[in-house]
């Protein structure tokens, strides 16, 4: 879906080549009277091609770190499973997320390849416990789980296990068959699993906090007959991101630093329709770090459109998700 | 306009389909081997089904009825119906599939024996032929047209049913489509699935066309 953008982002910045850089000509030396406005435009939008996340750092979101969920029984009988997927939790990042889902997304590798160039960059498969048997891992049909679950296949067939890799759909038929052991393997998200298994939507039980929420869906995995590993440093969730050139200007790169350097009120706000009441989104980004909006603009979730907005500067700030390709440094 | 460079993204791209050969060949066996599954079994199924409506319009309402119903159910519900029975397999897609079966081949099985002119039947039966007999000999050649144009129908609406089964990740060739969707739009990959759907339906109907062809040498005759 981004390829369309490729085609109407460039006949978009065409236009806004005339029209963005008058506008942000006119951003540049509003910045400087802009101090003495009372609804100034410091955090006007401003065009640009990098997209850059501002650290959630009062952990607004829920932590949705990659975990390995497993089989309870499986890993009972097999003590080398867990051991080999905390290894690719112990060296995987958010980076390293971003740039495999942009050579896949993107530059238009295989999953596969892209999966064996970072085991083996990374060497998670070194002094590995050795196990064997056939493990099926499960991966949802988007290619961040199938690069994930291919990692993870990859690595356990160095430890060896006889591993294959099985596309599901989603997670209310794969849990189950991760539950009943059709598939020993799928690689999870922190707070997203805990949710899902507490199964109350009204109670939240997962936070932004990594290590309390591994507290909370340990015994709720172990109910559930699975068993978790080691989350990763890696994360996929919301995020909020501007251009580089919008967060150089105001040299800003945590959401506090953006609410200081925005009391103006000219932020505008893309995200997905729902954005003004769920509490992940506006209400929370008001309430938890004061942050005041100009406007919203509706667009999709963390989708083509709230990313082109972005870039194209018609918001200042928008919701995406925080290992998306887009996100790649170039 | 990404920061990392895109690569091309053509509708069309042979090297794709080079590259990715043995995968594709492998979700098109999967493909073919679902829809035949799925036809034959429903043949199966739906010829003593057909038979049994013919003999009462008390029986025809509920087998058709109930054929129509399940056919009313939509193909996502279906498969995650039947997911928590025969788990994520190929056996919970081809369980859907020879059900939505049902309703077109029912439908045109029963036509075809009800198209079988009544004094036709009083002439084979006053010839000394019995039930089954006259069934293997008189009912089914004539109603052979009947019945080989709903596997026809049948068999094209299969192959493109099949495709619903990647969220049990046995679609076949529907895993490209999706597949592709998911990975940022890649064209080559939907066009590759969905081009190759087209075809194997296009191919199938026409390999059925020959064996009616081949099954039924009288109609032709006649027409000449």
């Amino acid at each position: 879906m981004r390829a369309r953008t490729r085609y109407i982002v460039p006949l978009a910045l065409a236009a806004l080549v005339t029209a963005a850089c008058g506008e942000s000509g006119s951003s540049g030396t509003g910045g400087d009277d802009g101090g003495t406005q009372a609804s100034g435009e410091a955090c006007a939008p401003v065009a640009g091609e990098q997209l850059v996340v501002l650290e959630d750092d009062q952990e607004l979101q829920n932590a949705d770190n990659i975990i390995p969920a497993v089989n309870a029984a499986a890993a009972q009988a097999n003590p080398a499973l867990l051991p080999a997927l905390n290894a690719v939790s112990a060296e995987l990042t958010t980076d390293e997320l971003i740039e495999m889902n942009a050579a896949v997304d993107v530059e238009r590798q295989s999953a596969e390849d892209v999966a064996a160039a970072w085991v083996e960059e990374n060497g998670v498969t070194e002094g590995l416990e050795q196990g064997s048997g056939p493990i099926v891992v499960g991966g949802a049909n988007f290619t961040e789980s199938t690069v994930l679950a291919t990692v993870y296949a990859d690595v356990l067939q160095a430890a060896g296990f006889d591993a294959t890799v099985q596309e599901v759909g989603n997670r209310e038929l794969y849990l189950p068959a991760l539950q009943r052991g059709e598939i020993q393997v799928f690689p999870e998200y922190l707070s997203t699993l805990t949710e899902f298994l507490e199964g109350d939507d009204a109670n939240q039980v997962a936070s932004g906090d990594v290590q309390a929420t591994v507290e909370v869906l340990r015994p709720l995995a172990e109910e559930g007959g699975l068993a978790i590993g080691e989350p990763a440093e890696a994360a996929d969730q919301n995020a909020f991101a501007v251009t580089q050139e919008f967060a150089d200007e105001l040299g800003v790169s945590t959401l506090s630093e953006l609410a200081e350097a925005c009391g103006d009120g000219s932020l505008v706000l893309g995200g997905p329709g729902e954005c003004p009441t769920r509490p992940f989104c506006q209400p929370g980004l008001e309430e938890t770090y004061g942050l005041e909006f100009a406007s919203f603009e509706e667009y999709d979730t963390g989708g083509p459109l709230t990313k082109a907005a972005i870039q194209q500067g018609e918001v200042s700030i928008g919701l995406v998700f925080s290992s998306d390709g887009a996100l790649a440094q170039g | 306009m990404l920061a990392v460079d895109a690569a091309p993204n053509p509708w069309f791209d042979p090297s794709y389909v080079i590259d990715n050969w043995s995968s594709i060949m492998g979700y098109l066996g999967e493909h073919v081997r679902l829809t035949v599954g799925a036809v034959v079994l429903g043949s199966l199924l739906a010829l003593p089904m057909a038979v049994l409506a013919r003999r009462s319009r008390y029986l025809a309402a509920p087998v058709l009825g109930l054929s129509t119903l399940v056919y009313t159910i939509p193909s996502l519900a279906m498969f995650a119906f039947v997911a928590p029975i025969t788990g994520l397999t190929a056996t919970t897609v081809l369980v859907g599939l020879v059900l939505y079966s049902l309703v077109i081949l029912v439908r045109n099985f029963l036509a075809g024996l009800q198209g079988v002119p009544e004094d036709v039947r009083e002439a084979a039966r006053g010839m000394g032929y019995g039930p089954v007999r006259l069934f293997w000999q008189v009912e089914l050649p004539l109603a052979l047209p009947a019945f080989m144009a709903g596997i026809r129908v049948a068999t094209v609406s299969t192959v493109a049913l099949t495709t619903v089964g990647v969220i049990v990740g046995h679609g076949g060739l529907g895993q490209l489509i999706t597949g592709g969707f998911n990975a940022n739009f890649y064209r080559a990959e939907i066009v590759t699935g969905a081009l190759g759907c087209v075809l194997l339906a296009l191919l199938a109907d026409l390999l059925l066309a020959g064996v009616e062809r081949l099954l039924t040498p009288w109609t032709r005759r006649a027409v000449a």
